[in-house]
């Protein structure tokens, strides 16, 4: 799969329970039941294991700004999948879809990103809980 | 019937002829590989997609009694006893096979050794010998393996109670695996895995899967603790955001 094909085959992804992450299991950090998408300047990317990590400078109806950081896939599991460093520009605007940290901070998954120009990329868990897999 | 057979058994000798093998004849299957938790449905510039995978609940044997209880621990809280890879510890084998991750097979006439990138873990597997008498429960376990015509057959013994994979319960340490490698065709390889856990299941029980070589693969580099954050869901403690912005 190419970086293009990649994009827009995010929507069923959405609503998906997410069983694991590619490092360890996805619902021991972040809330399920908090979904978050915010929108925001991309202010720094830590393409570094076990997962990414992408800063975005969220501002708030008063001007007020925020910087939240989204945990994603590991750099191999995006490598493999044709999306790299280089697939992220700091200065970009972006929104970004996940579920909160559970310890309440500005801190979340991040599961599919939204580019300006309406692209959007699985950055995240593609997978839906299988029922088969949980008890 | 007949016809059908005859054609069966053509497929299976072109099968047989095309595959690679080493200057001895056996199967070869040296490379890096797409293991099991990968879709396989290769696109340009020879990606894949990786998958978190875990094993099918339908296929798994009934529990002995009280077992159930030992397999599905409930989550207290404490990473360690939740999934042990949120602190970077090992996944362990089988777990690291169904990791999401590129796995390479090096091969020689009497050792298969498999390197795998998640956690940088590796196995060496000495072909046509014995498990050694005395083995300490580890996390990869005492490999060995033979061959059963064109399938290689590993065998595994010496693992430590631990998890099964990223989101099934807890084996035992009298868990026992029997891999089985054979060739599909020259990039496609079946896989498939009998977990024989006495302590857990009534019976063993299997499940197949499929690798998928890629020859324009290298293996990554892959350190958990590079940037490990949120253990037990606390992101803000290790929160790296503030030293380094």
């Amino acid at each position: 799969m190419t970086f293009s094909s990649a994009l827009g085959r995010c929507g069923a992804f959405l609503a998906a329970s997410i069983a694991a992450f590619g490092h360890h299991a996805y619902t021991a950090e972040f809330d399920t039941t908090k979904p978050v998408k915010l929108t925001g300047v991309l202010a720094k990317v830590e393409w570094s294991n076990p997962h990414i990590w992408i800063y975005l400078d969220v501002k708030d109806d008063k001007g007020n700004v925020t910087n939240w950081g989204f945990s994603a896939s590991p750099p191999g599991m995006l490598i493999r999948r044709g999306i790299t460093k280089n697939s992220l520009k700091l200065g970009e605007t972006l929104t970004v879809t996940g579920h909160r940290a559970k310890d309440g901070s500005n801190n979340a998954s991040g599961n599919v990103v939204t580019f300006a120009d309406g692209r959007d990329a699985l950055i995240g868990q593609d997978q839906a809980l299988n029922p088969t897999e949980a008890k | 019937m007949r016809f059908a057979v005859a054609i069966a058994a053509v497929a299976s000798c072109a099968v047989a002829q095309k595959i690679p093998r080493l200057p001895d004849g056996k199967p070869n299957f040296s490379g890096v590989w797409a293991g099991p938790a990968f879709t396989h449905v290769v696109g340009a510039n020879d990606t894949d997609t990786p998958r978190v995978t875990n094993f099918d609940r339908s296929k798994m044997a009934t529990f002995l009694p009280g077992a159930e209880a030992r397999f599905y621990q409930p989550p207290t809280g404490n990473p360690r006893h939740d999934d042990p890879t949120e602190l970077c510890l090992p996944d362990g084998h089988p777990r690291e096979a169904l990791a999401p991750y590129a796995q390479q097979i090096v091969q020689t006439s009497d050792t298969v050794v498999f390197l795998y990138e998640y956690m940088h873990f590796f196995r060496v597997i000495p072909i046509g010998k014995p498990h050694p008498q005395d083995v300490d429960p580890t996390f990869m376990g005492s490999a060995v393996a033979v061959w059963d015509g064109d399938t290689l057959v590993i065998d595994t013994v010496g693992l430590r109670e631990w998890t099964l994979s990223a989101s099934n319960g807890w084996h035992s340490d009298a868990l026992h695996t029997i891999e089985r490698l054979r060739h599909l065709d020259s990039t496609t390889v079946s896989y498939a895995i009998t977990i024989d856990d006495p302590k857990i299941f009534t019976k063993p029980w299997s499940q197949e899967f499929q690798m998928k070589l890629h020859p324009t693969w290298t293996l990554l580099e892959q350190v958990c603790e590079e940037n490990n954050r949120c253990e037990g869901g606390k992101c803000t403690a290790s929160d790296p955001q503030g030293a380094t912005k």
